[in-house]
């Protein structure tokens, strides 16, 4: 059996460490190349023209490892309401179409998500024993866990870092240590052994960089081919990005705390309800939550990343501007037709338009003076003077 | 008389009677929107984000002509009909969405609906949500909820057994037949499947009046509500296994019930940006490829124009009566 699994994020890392502890070597598990413009290509072309770019990449992804002889895939399902649940059932089609005879294996993520992914690990690794398996899905675990902290060091690091991309090659040689460590202990050693030196990393004078969340559709904002590496761009503008969907954090709630009720997005879903009562499916509603917990934070903006056509971000996306709370949104749809240079051109102006704001702000004090729906400004003696302003005697004048 | 809003969009096409008769039944009086004109997509377009679908901006529209009309606005959020399959994320967001588009908008009657979740279930959700805005007496919304699905599967019956489509059905029209078409020559009447969400088909201003052009170029047609739903349900099971979302058997069940009943051409029709059917309607697209039967898939927006329309209608139905006539 030769296993092709779709790229997201590192989750390739952690699915190789995974597969060499059991045993199965780079024969049985086939990693199709990093996602790239041929990935991307492959998938526009065989693609339904309407599915959402997370379909398209990953299509792209398991051609590229049928090519490379693989007989089994892996793919996500899930009895949402968004796409992500036919994505299996399409991809088999076109994957047959096309004269791969490949078997698909899919993983359910809405329920019983633990025992279906240690079941699947089982029959995959022809029955090894219970022991091993739980010992193998750890040493994944840890290595996932390790990228995903120093990942938020990186981010941290790279907005006010001296010397501009030093944060990012560290980070790339952490992702190749932490992919080559054989147990535990060396990804132990290593996580630390980063996130030392990205904390040693010469910082500017500037203390206090823009801070911008990023929330959205959960494979867009993880996936950097898919999001056109906005969180490095963002470092290099100078700007800390904080976001809360990571890979770690789903396995670490979705896998174990949610069964014992403890649910982390509690806090958002809280946020969101004066404005979307439900779920939507996908991660809808907690765009929504997130953007009233950013503006809480002391944020100074959100960048909501969505794959175009996105029918649960389209919801959240009509419904978080007229939101009360005050923060900036720049939604940026990812699709096949994204260019590089029209995403900086808008995150450029987006990141001035924070700074000014934030200038404004701290020379006003705490005085709220914009309003999310008119992001360009009065000038000082306007603003004022409309403050004071009483209504009434204009409208007075206006029915007499 | 306490006056409730209905939208003439989405859901609207199939649960109209329905709603009308429990809302009666309680004592209200109904406000439905005009058909959708220029003015009305205009409103909508306006303030929802570009990326919405077509549908779902006109819906906006039909809220925003409503507004200030009644004292109520009907907005179910439609999670499942049933069978674990869902609905697509707008019609659950429908509710807030136009919360917060349309500010000026009546109080929004948003019962949740989820038919997986047991009749009991559903009868609190109709009482809390709109029922008690009405009356306090709970066997009075329990008779309403009652006439009402009567009524709704009356209407369907109505549809499959007179062969009227949804629009018809709710103007009480005749049965018609399609043996009675202008066209006396056999070889000529043509038997075309036109699939697609009733809010996409029957609205004109978004089909640019699909239907009677179709049947102005001679035509005979047939719509997936003429079939009995559980039929619909058995095709699409062949076809694609078990549903993944609400009204989707009314285009995969539908296409899969009419190729196989051996009708001369299919023409799907889908707005641009629907998720369910960017997925759904390729599984037909290959079937139909399978036995060889013509398929035109129709992809419509805001920017679709008439003219265009009519000549790959024409282009199809001239293609479709030449294959005809070879075999």
């Amino acid at each position: 059996m030769r296993i092709g699994i779709p790229h997201f994020g590192n989750v390739y890392i952690p699915v190789k460490a995974m597969a060499n502890k059991l045993g199965a070597g780079g024969e049985d598990l086939i990693i199709p190349p990093p996602t790239s413009q041929r990935t991307l290509d492959l998938g526009v072309k065989y693609s339904p023209v309407e599915a959402c770019l997370p379909y398209k990449l990953t299509l792209g992804n398991l051609i590229e490892a049928c090519e490379l002889g693989a007989d089994t895939v892996l793919q996500a399902r899930g009895t949402g309401i968004c796409r992500l649940g036919y994505y299996a059932k399409n991809q088999e089609q076109i994957l047959r179409d096309l004269g791969y005879d490949a078997h698909f294996l899919t993983i359910d993520l809405s329920r019983h998500k633990l025992a279906s992914i240690l079941n699947m690990i089982k029959t995959l690794c022809h029955g090894a024993p219970w022991p091993q398996i739980i010992l193998a899905f750890r040493f994944g675990m840890g290595k996932l866990f390790a990228l995903d902290r120093i990942e938020k060091e990186v981010q941290k690091v790279r907005a006010v870092e001296i010397e501009k991309g030093l944060a990012n090659s560290i980070y790339r040689e952490a992702i190749q240590a932490i992919d080559e460590a054989r147990d535990n202990k060396e990804v132990k050693r290593l996580n630390r052994e980063y996130i030392d030196r990205l904390k040693r990393v010469p910082r500017g004078p500037q203390a206090d960089p823009l801070k911008i969340a990023l929330a959205g559709e959960i494979y867009v904002v993880i996936e950097p081919f898919a999001n056109m590496d906005i969180e490095m761009e963002l470092g290099k503008l100078g700007v800390e990005v904080e976001r809360t969907l990571t890979l770690s954090r789903w396995v670490k709630y979705s896998l174990f705390l949610n069964r014992l009720g403890i649910d982390e997005w509690k806090e958002v879903h809280k946020a969101a309800l004066p404005y979307l009562k439900r779920d939507v499916g996908g991660d809808g509603w907690e765009s929504v939550g997130e953007k009233v917990i950013c503006a809480r934070n002391g944020c100074d903006g959100l960048i909501h990343l969505a794959p175009f056509t996105c029918m649960p971000e389209t919801v959240a996306q009509n419904i978080m501007r007229s939101t009360k709370e005050d923060l900036p949104v720049l939604t940026v749809l990812c699709d096949e037709q994204m260019a590089k240079p029209g995403m900086m051109t808008r995150l450029e102006a987006f990141v001035d338009l924070l700074q000014f704001r934030r200038k404004r702000r701290r020379d006003k004090g705490n005085i709220k003076v914009f309003s999310n729906r008119l992001p360009v400004c009065h000038s000082e003696e306007r603003s004022d003077e409309e403050s004071h302003r009483d209504p009434s005697p204009e409208l007075d004048s206006g029915s007499g | 008389m306490v006056k409730v809003g209905i939208p003439r969009a989405l859901l609207y096409y199939q649960y109209y009677p329905a709603w009308k008769t429990f809302f009666e039944e309680l004592g209200a009086e109904i406000v439905v929107s005009q058909p959708t004109n220029q003015a009305i997509f205009a409103c909508g377009n306006e303030r929802a984000v570009a990326e919405t679908c077509l549908p779902v901006k006109i819906f906006f529209g039909h809220v925003i002509s409503l507004a200030d009309k009644c004292d109520y606005m009907f907005i179910p959020a439609v999670r499942s009909m049933g069978d674990k399959a869902y609905n697509c994320s707008k019609f659950l967001g429908l509710p807030d969405m136009s919360k917060a588009l349309v500010p000026e908008c009546p109080p929004i009657l948003d019962p949740e609906i989820d038919l997986n979740k047991g009749q009991r279930h559903l009868f609190q959700v109709i009482y809390n949500n709109v029922g008690r805005y009405f009356t306090s007496d709970k066997g009075k919304v329990k008779k309403a909820i009652e006439r009402s699905r009567e009524a709704s599967l009356a209407y369907r019956q109505r549809t499959c057994d007179e062969g009227l489509t949804w629009v018809e059905a709710i103007e009480g029209k005749q049965h018609h037949d399609h043996s009675q078409s202008s066209d006396s020559n056999p070889y000529k009447r043509l038997k075309v499947a036109v699939i697609g969400h009733p809010y996409v088909v029957y609205d004109d201003f978004v089909s640019h009046r699909l239907i009677s052009r179709l049947e102005s170029m001679g035509a005979g047609i047939f719509t997936p509500e003429q079939v009995p739903p559980e039929t619909l349900d058995m095709c699409m099971a062949r076809l694609v296994g078990k549903a993944h979302w609400s009204f989707e058997a009314e285009i995969v069940g539908a296409g899969e019930y009419y190729l196989e009943s051996g009708v001369d051409g299919i023409i799907s029709v889908a707005v641009f940006a629907c998720g369910p059917d960017s997925m759904m309607l390729d599984m037909v697209r290959h079937s139909a490829g399978n036995i060889g039967t013509p398929f035109l898939q129709l992809s419509l927006d805001e920017h679709t124009s008439a003219g265009g329309l009519i000549t790959r209608l024409e282009a199809f139905i001239d293609m479709v009566r030449r294959k005809k006539a070879c075999v």
